[in-house]
């Protein structure tokens, strides 16, 4: 198989005049991206409007994308470079200097920038403690073939050809173990938010 | 949903599911706003089992960002840097350029040849003129015939090499225009010319050369 793919043609689909596919390449890679801009400031709001001015470069940047590198090598430079430039306007300005010290009196004055985030509510904090819980019960209730897939595949970042000699199985069997495992883990995660703890939507 | 779809969906989030297929799901995926919710869903369980810690799993990111996206135009890819084909009469000046840079270099060469033989045959007849005045081939000076007359040598004289621009006048320009080169450059010149000066005026190898004035020139303000 390919690599990557299926963010290419997701990025085709973009070059096509498709924003929907856009907010699809958004939503897998969010997760990662903001904790790659994470590296550079420590603030998570912070890094949620990096990653998001990230994305949005590489919305208007993408005609020039011709996809001789993979996508998110791409995205990781353009969000590298954004939050540097970040970190560097930040550190020009007594205010946002201060926050990078961390201490009682900025984050005060922080508040009183307005800058604090709707995500950092404390209910979005629960939920997303909530989702954590939750998914780390699910593959704990695995089968062990099912865990042991999904564990090699996300954690270890193996291909499934890769799986299926560690596991000794056909690569079908592969795919088929960790699409029921992520079905499983899904099923408990919808229960979450149909709960009333957060809708769907709210994952981005 | 379809099961058979869910699966194909996993496999393309893991980027195992052929190219094929990958370009019917995201014509769907971007359509589907259900399967983009299940699509997220995957982001956060793989986020969580990664322990991505920074992220927040309910972070409205991909929110805003289809808000801020939803203002901008449409991207529009630019056209592939496809190589062009070339045409036969593209190819044909391709073919005949080094053959024609190689003609113009030589006429070049010849009229350089010719306007320097030129330029040095009268000067030659004249050195000669002027080392047998009124002698004639066959005549001694006397006016006798050769075969009264002892035989003689005759030294052939050095004929002299006219540069296009005499040296004097290259090395008062060098010298004029000192501030405009390096001490280092402005020796070797002036030594070449000295001694190409030495080969052909009968300029003594050994005698003084006026670079060190150049150089105080050189260092001397202007």
């Amino acid at each position: 198989m390919s690599a990557d793919v299926s963010d290419l043609s997701l990025v085709r689909r973009v070059q096509s005049g498709d924003k929907g596919a856009f907010d699809a390449l958004v939503r897998k890679y969010q997760h990662k991206l903001v904790k790659l801009v994470m590296r550079y400031v420590r603030n998570p709001a912070e890094a949620e409007d990096i990653a998001q001015e990230a994305f949005i470069k590489a919305y208007r940047a993408l005609p020039q994308f011709r996809g001789d590198s993979a996508f998110y090598t791409w995205l990781y430079r353009i969000a590298i470079n954004t939050a540097k430039n970040a970190v560097v306007s930040r550190d020009r300005s007594p205010i946002e200097y201060n926050i990078d010290r961390n201490n009682d009196a900025n984050e005060e004055s922080y508040d009183m920038q307005g800058r604090m985030k709707d995500s950092e509510t404390p209910e979005g904090l629960v939920l997303t403690d909530e989702i954590r819980r939750t998914v780390n019960a699910a593959i704990e209730a695995l089968p062990e073939d099912l865990k042991t897939a999904i564990v090699l595949r996300e954690l270890d970042g193996l291909s499934y050809e890769e799986i299926a000699a560690a596991m000794d199985c056909p690569v079908g069997t592969v795919r088929s173990r960790i699409f029921r495992a992520r079905e499983a883990i899904d099923r408990r995660l919808r229960e979450v938010f149909e709960g009333g703890l957060g809708r769907t939507e709210d994952l981005g | 949903m379809n099961e058979e779809l869910d699966s194909q969906l996993s496999a393309m989030f893991d980027d195992e599911l052929p190219a094929a297929q990958c370009e019917l799901l995201a014509r769907r995926l971007s359509r589907d706003e259900e399967l983009r919710a299940r699509w997220s869903r995957y982001a956060a369980i793989s986020a969580t089992i990664r322990a991505e810690g920074g992220a927040r799993l309910n972070a409205e990111l991909a929110r805003r960002v289809s808000v801020a996206i939803s203002s901008e135009p449409p991207v529009v890819a630019e056209p592939a840097l496809a190589p062009a084909r070339p045409s036969s009469r593209w190819l044909g000046s391709r073919l005949w350029a080094p053959i024609g840079g190689v003609a113009l270099a030589a006429s070049v060469a010849a009229s350089a040849i010719l306007w320097v033989r030129f330029d040095a045959a009268p000067a030659d007849s004249q050195v000669i003129a002027q080392a047998a005045p009124g002698v004639t081939v066959g005549q001694s000076a006397d006016g006798g015939s050769l075969a009264d007359t002892p035989a003689s040598y005759v030294v052939p004289k050095t004929i002299a090499r006219r540069s296009i621009v005499p040296s004097t006048q290259l090395a008062n320009y060098v010298v004029a225009h000192s501030e405009f080169s390096s001490p280092v450059n402005r020796r070797t010149l002036l030594s070449a010319l000295m001694a190409s000066e030495s080969g052909t005026a009968g300029v003594p190898s050994g005698s003084e050369e006026p670079t060190e004035d150049v150089n105080d020139d050189a260092k001397s303000p202007q």
